[in-house]
């Protein structure tokens, strides 16, 4: 029983779908951002965790991240790599919801769109539940997509 | 290289750092931003929310009228906030600049008529606000600022500018622009005042 979902979590094209998804969603997370960095700059002031010097130039580096992790994550090049910073970016991002969370902060997550969308305090909370519960689920495929690129590789050693 | 994960992680930040470079300075000043320091959180505080005008509703009214007094200068604070009322009262006062701390493609969707766009988050905000000094303001004439009211702190930051540029009377009119439409007051779109 072990070893059949074994054999279906290391299914190539299982592993395929896993990156070009998770790869797929990091692209057209960072699109937005890309194309608009100020609002983005907005979003991350909002969560009140990094210093005002600082929210300039993580509005500007962190997208172009996403984008070339989750190209590299379609693309199959350098796919650990992707891997290991789609699940570091990840990580960051259910840090920082949870910390806004924790402590009663209502934010929009800036996740896929950075304009401000004019919600309500507790649909702005309802959100940050979700964005916890899908990152959680992003960071398993992110796991899948590091640890199979792994498997795959000393497979092919042999 | 072939499987080193950690340097090919180090490798795409880093190229990342790259194209954010070129990608920012290839930008127009609206999509710009600065790399640091250009964003600050309001850091004086804010008197009590109370209405400049208090118990009494500041009529629209002339400059000599005793609503003029209201809307003193105040050296000794960054700014005090106002209410839809008093905006209203200001800018039928007329020759009060209205400055929009939304973004500037915000503000052409719609802002106060006469308001110009001084948006904080883009990188030329800095610049406005010397390029407005050097206007010749008389720094203890009133100016309001506003941005989308509720918990949006833009017109704040941006009143902070103003406050250490020179200007000892800047006013936040709290509720901002969805106040101002909600009391069925006039609006202009477009990139012109």
């Amino acid at each position: 029983m072990r070893g059949g979902s074994s054999k279906i979590l290391a299914h190539p094209w299982l592993s395929i779908a896993v990156r070009v998804a998770l790869g797929g969603i990091f692209v057209a997370a960072a699109i937005p951002k890309i194309a608009d960095p100020p609002s983005f700059a907005h979003m991350i002031y909002n969560y009140r965790l990094l210093p005002g010097g600082l929210v300039g130039a993580a509005a500007l580096w962190m997208p172009w991240v996403e984008l070339l992790a989750g190209l590299a994550l379609v693309a199959g090049v350098w796919r650990r790599g992707g891997a290991l910073l789609a699940g570091g970016l990840l990580v960051l991002f259910v840090a920082a919801v949870g910390i806004n969370l924790a402590r009663g902060h209502a934010i929009d997550c800036g996740c896929f769109d950075v304009r401000d969308a004019g919600k309500t305090e507790a649909a702005r909370f309802a959100d940050m539940r979700w964005v916890l519960v899908r990152d959680a689920g992003m960071l398993l495929l992110a796991a899948q997509a590091f640890f199979l690129a792994r498997r795959e590789r000393s497979r092919q050693r042999i | 290289m072939r499987d080193r994960p950690i340097l090919q992680a180090v490798l795409i930040a880093a190229a990342a750092g790259v194209c954010a470079i070129v990608s920012n300075a290839a930008a127009g000043p609206q999509r710009r931003v600065a790399w640091r320091g250009a964003i600050s959180p309001p850091a004086v505080p804010s008197p009590a929310p109370a209405s400049v005008s208090g118990a009494s509703a500041v009529p629209a009214a002339p400059a000599a009228s005793p609503a003029s007094s209201a809307f003193a200068p105040h050296a000794d604070t960054a700014w005090v906030e106002i209410s839809g009322a008093d905006a209203s009262a200001l800018h039928a006062r007329g020759g009060v600049p209205f400055l929009d701390a939304r973004r500037t493609a915000v503000y052409r969707d719609g802002h106060i008529p006469g308001a110009r766009p001084f948006s904080v988050w883009e990188a030329d905000a800095d610049e406005k606000v010397r390029a407005f000094f050097a206007e010749g303001h008389e720094p203890s004439a009133p100016i309001v600022v506003y941005c989308s009211g509720g918990d949006c702190e833009d017109s704040h930051m941006l009143a902070q500018k103003l406050y250490l540029a020179g200007f000892d009377a800047v006013f936040v009119y709290k509720d901002g622009f969805p106040d101002w439409r909600k009391r069925g007051l006039g609006t202009a779109k477009g990139a012109n005042p």
